[in-house]
């Protein structure tokens, strides 16, 4: 086990840039989730780690190793593909046993090590069957004691839930991230899901177009994000273009004046950023918005309202059988309010560039 | 869009076989097919008899090209079917024997030919009209064979192990040399193998053509070989260093042969081509082109041609015809001990 | 759907089974120098076949050469399928075009390519001459190399597109997991590649090694007057000879015993990958 380092990683294919400079460390026993939409680079980064993929430019580092130029047999990770990648013509026990062949590890060690793998990923009995005889959960698990066995310095994985139902995905999602806790593995996640990042990593990067655009904690990301793209990307958000007018004061583009944070200096384009679950909403008969429609999801319920020309999502609690709010119609007019500190203004650049 | 496709595809199934189909609504024309060797021989039909002999008469006419033993299994094949594929067969006199014995072909009405009364009388058969011919001979190359040989047992000198080529395709003709090398006959190819088992560890090569024979000649890999003195004549036009002796224990001539098949589906057009095949101009062309000699007494060649592949009084009285019978009989034994012993 | 595949059956069985009962017919009658063939129902053209040492060493040169240039079309292609699956986009359109090129030119043309370079007069001998390699021209032609080598570049295209297919089924994460797991690329070759590649070895191994028995332009044109293989024979004996009935004979031989080999060779290669499946079942 060891940390990982990704200093100043870039790759090109042509002249497209795949990935533009991605610096990262993963200290010893921590998972770090890359997370973006496809083709953001996740991937090809991850295939940079695991060796599959020559950088372009920067190093990778394992365990204070420069591992750049090596190939990927000796670069000590263990992967999980996202089609697991099992080798069909092997049984359970000898897909599992292969890494420990290939390290020449022993007979005796090597049985005991695969046993131990297996019982770990709570497959014990089925050593002997073909991978094709297996459900796709089961053949998810040998995929995992596979890459584990070896007891790699980094652990890989890339979208290891995408090929499983919904109710699995939840299931596997944490009895990775306790085998993760549990043997401290230093791993690198790549996925699309932000549920799935936020739930399992200790840290998250989110990536755009080849560019890293926030690394920091799930916490971070959603209460902090450092550009609209991960405001909306992680979570659902409100992006209200337009410019701070005076410290507190941001007038939208639809010219309404709405309270912020107090932010950098007025003046320059910038977005502002509002979750909807921080706009409160009441029935009023003057308000200055009005409700277009209302959607009832359980425990929430969903608002669509327009402020002057600006659509806005609030979330709210359901509201109880007595409130007035329970009764509110589309068309009806409702205050929305906030507490400025909950509007973050975030530089607009990032966006107006992606528009480009 | 798919049933465009199914349809065109069915068009170019019905061209395919219609091509492959004897040709029923076209042999209301006139036509004569014509079963020959390609290369010069074709080519030389076509210039000299094909287009301004057979043209003007309406008749087209169409060359089935193959070796001769192709031919020959194709006539064979179709010995009982009522329509056969060939109306005119260009085979040699060996060949054409056998044909005959397999009573493949017609008897050929002279009394339909206009040129019948030029054939020189001795090439005369009932079942085939002479085109050309020539006589086998031993070619060498004077500048390695320095001492010239005089029979077709020089080919043993040690001198010459390893310089002596021939041409699998003539494997009968190379036995009759062999044979008449150690004491045999035109009726009794026997000596041939012992003596050819001994030219066989004189370290002799074989060529699998007579193209390949003469590629060997020219590169003078090879100095010495029996063949057909037209053929030496077109080698030495083409540069090869060569000269012929007819050997002393005697030869044979090479004639060269047309008949009509039995199962001829055009035997007018077969006889007006046979005819046309007996035109002095006709004959010259090849004697120029490829040194045969003409068969009809009225063909007239340029002297300098005529002294290059004519022969003297003394060479023609060691020439004779081959034993067609004793060939017909032993020619399986003959190819086997080529294939087996000989080569193997 | 019956309406259109029974003509059509019956046109195959016409087609294929016909000329086969025909000839096997023909090799039970006897030859005659002057009546060719003589009805009849003998077993003499076989065993005079079996008992002849000649025969027997056509036979065994033919077995060594089509085993031996299966084998080479097997090694050499692998690579070059390998190469071929991994390929992507219009690349790999156009190298697939150029592999199937060769298949566009009759093997007597290629065979007539393969003179042109090997032959004394021809372009390895003129350069190895002209640069004052040699002093006379090396015997390139006329051996058995040379009737392999005509016969592999016949048959590499089959082989290649045979191994290509399969091992484009053959997912790259499988060998991309195989490396991770710390394997070199020859471990992975010999572990995971061509385990799973089994199946295309065996059908490409029997269609080239059939090819290969058959081989008749590369032998005679190639391998000269004395190189011996079966089908050079066959059509001696049928055209040059007029021996129909022993000349038949010699066909089903060389049926039969590729017939034999195929079916056993695939068996072999056959039981290999299919042991998993009955393990699976038992």
């Amino acid at each position: 086990m060891g940390e990982l380092v990704l200093d100043a990683l870039g790759k090109r294919f042509g002249a497209s840039v795949a990935v533009e400079r991605v610096d990262l460390e993963v200290p010893q026993g921590q998972m770090v989730a890359l997370l973006g939409p496809s083709g953001c680079g996740k991937t090809t980064t991850l295939r940079m780690v695991a060796g599959f993929v020559p950088p372009s430019a920067g190093r990778v580092l394992i365990a204070g190793k420069d591992v750049t130029r090596a190939p990927p047999h000796a670069r000590d990770t263990g992967m999980v593909f996202q089609s697991y990648a099992l080798f069909p013509h092997m049984s359970v026990a000898e897909n599992v046993a292969f890494g420990l062949e290939m390290r020449r590890v022993g007979r005796a060690d090597r049985d005991a090590r695969t046993r131990e793998a297996l019982r770990l990923v709570r497959l014990e009995g089925l050593e002997d069957r073909l991978p094709r005889q297996l459900s796709g959960g089961q053949q998810q698990r040998v995929a995992l004691a596979r890459a584990l066995v070896v007891n790699p310095a980094v652990f890989l994985l890339d979208e290891p839930l995408s090929n499983l139902d919904a109710k699995l995905r939840g299931e596997v999602r944490m009895e990775i991230r306790a085998l993760q806790q549990r043997l401290g593995l230093t791993t690198l996640i790549v996925t699309h899901d932000q549920e799935e990042a936020l739930t399992m990593a200790d840290r998250l990067v989110v990536m755009e177009r080849g560019r890293v655009r926030q690394v920091g904690t799930a916490e971070d990301l959603y209460e902090r994000p450092a550009d609209p793209f991960v405001a909306g990307f992680v979570g659902r958000c409100n992006l209200l273009e337009g410019a701070l007018e005076a410290p507190g004061r941001f007038r939208a583009a639809g010219g309404e004046v709405l309270p912020c944070a107090a932010g950098p200096a007025p003046g320059g384009r910038s977005v502002l950023a509002l979750r909807p679950e921080h706009i409160r909403i009441a029935p009023s008969t003057d308000g200055p918005a009005r409700l277009r429609a209302a959607t009832y999801l359980g425990a929430q319920t969903e608002y669509h309202a327009e402020l002057g020309g600006t659509p806005l999502v609030v979330v709210r609690p359901t509201p109880g059988a007595e409130d007035p709010l329970r009764r509110i119609l589309p068309g009806d007019a409702v205050s929305l309010s906030w507490d400025p500190s909950a509007a973050r203004l975030l530089p607009a650049a990032p966006h107006d560039e992606r528009g480009a | 869009m798919s049933i465009t496709r199914r349809s065109a595809m069915a068009a170019a199934a019905i061209a395919a076989a219609s091509a492959g189909l004897p040709r029923p609504v076209r042999a209301q024309a006139k036509q004569v097919v014509v079963g020959t060797w390609g290369g010069d021989y074709g080519e030389l039909l076509r210039q000299n008899i094909d287009a301004p002999l057979m043209g003007p008469q309406g008749i087209e006419v169409l060359q089935d090209v193959a070796n001769a033993d192709p031919r020959k299994t194709k006539m064979l094949a179709e010995r009982q079917a009522r329509r056969g594929t060939f109306d005119v067969s260009c085979l040699s006199d060996t060949d054409m024997q056998m044909m005959a014995q397999q009573n493949t072909l017609e008897t050929i009405d002279f009394g339909r030919l206009s040129r019948a009364g030029s054939i020189v009388p001795a090439l005369r058969k009932p079942y085939a009209v002479p085109h050309i011919y020539s006589a086998l001979v031993l070619l060498y190359n004077p500048d390695k064979v320095t001492t010239p040989p005089t029979s077709f047992a020089d080919m043993w000198d040690p001198k010459y192990r390893g310089r002596v080529g021939f041409s699998d395709i003539l494997y009968s003709t190379n036995t009759f040399a062999a044979a008449m090398a150690g004491g045999g006959s035109f009726s009794d190819y026997g000596p041939a193998k012992a003596k050819l088992m001994e030219l066989r560890s004189l370290d002799a090569k074989i060529f699998p053509s007579n193209e390949a024979l003469a590629a060997a000649l020219k590169g003078e890999e090879v100095w010495m070989t029996p063949m057909w003195l037209a053929r030496g004549y077109m080698w030495q036009k083409a540069g090869i260093p060569l000269r012929h002796v007819v050997p002393k224990e005697g030869a044979y001539a090479i004639l060269f042969e047309a008949a009509v098949p039995r199962n001829s589906r055009n035997k007018d057009n077969a006889y007006a081509y046979l005819d046309a095949m007996l035109k002095p101009e006709a004959q010259t062309a090849f004697a120029d082109r490829m040194g045969y000699l003409p068969t009809v007494t009225d063909a007239t060649l340029p002297p300098e041609i005529a002294r290059a592949i004519s022969l003297s009084e003394a060479d023609q009285a060691r020439l004779r015809a081959p034993d067609y019978d004793y060939l017909l009989r032993a020619h399986s034994e003959v190819l086997d001990f080529w294939n087996k012993q000989f080569k193997g | 759907m019956a309406a259109l595949v029974l003509p059509a059956g019956l046109l195959v069985t016409l087609l294929l089974v016909a000329p086969m009962l025909l000839l096997f017919r023909i090799s039970l009658n006897e030859y005659s120098p002057t009546e060719m063939m003589v009805e009849a129902t003998t077993a003499a053209n076989y065993l005079r076949a079996v008992a002849d040492p000649y025969y027997r060493s056509v036979l065994g040169t033919t077995l060594a050469v089509a085993t031996g240039s299966t084998l080479l079309a097997l090694v050499l292609g692998f690579p070059a399928a390998y190469w071929l699956a991994r390929m992507q986009g219009r690349w790999k359109s156009l190298a697939t075009i150029l592999v199937l090129f060769p298949l566009l030119v009759g093997n007597v043309v290629r065979a007539a390519g393969w003179l042109a370079l090997l032959g004394n007069g021809g372009a390895i001998n003129a350069a190895l001459l002209g640069l004052g390699l040699v002093a006379a021209p090396l015997p390139l032609l006329y051996n058995t190399g040379a009737v392999v080598a005509g016969i592999v570049a016949v048959v590499l295209p089959y082989m290649v597109l045979t191994l290509s297919a399969i091992i484009e089924s053959i997912p790259r994460q499988t060998e991309e997991a195989a490396s991770n797991l710390g394997a070199r690329p020859m471990t992975v070759f010999r572990r995971v590649v061509l385990p799973l590649a089994l199946p295309g070895v065996a059908a490409g191994s029997v269609l080239v090694f059939v090819l290969c028995m058959n081989t008749y332009a590369s032998a005679v044109l190639l391998g000269g007057p004395r190189f011996k293989m079966m089908a050079p024979a066959v059509y001696d004996q049928f055209v040059r000879g007029n021996n129909w009935p022993f000349g038949a004979a010699l066909a089903f031989i060389l049926l039969g015993i590729t017939l034999v080999l195929t079916v056993a060779g695939s068996a072999v290669l056959g039981r290999r990958y299919r042991r998993r499946e009955t393990e699976e079942r038992a």
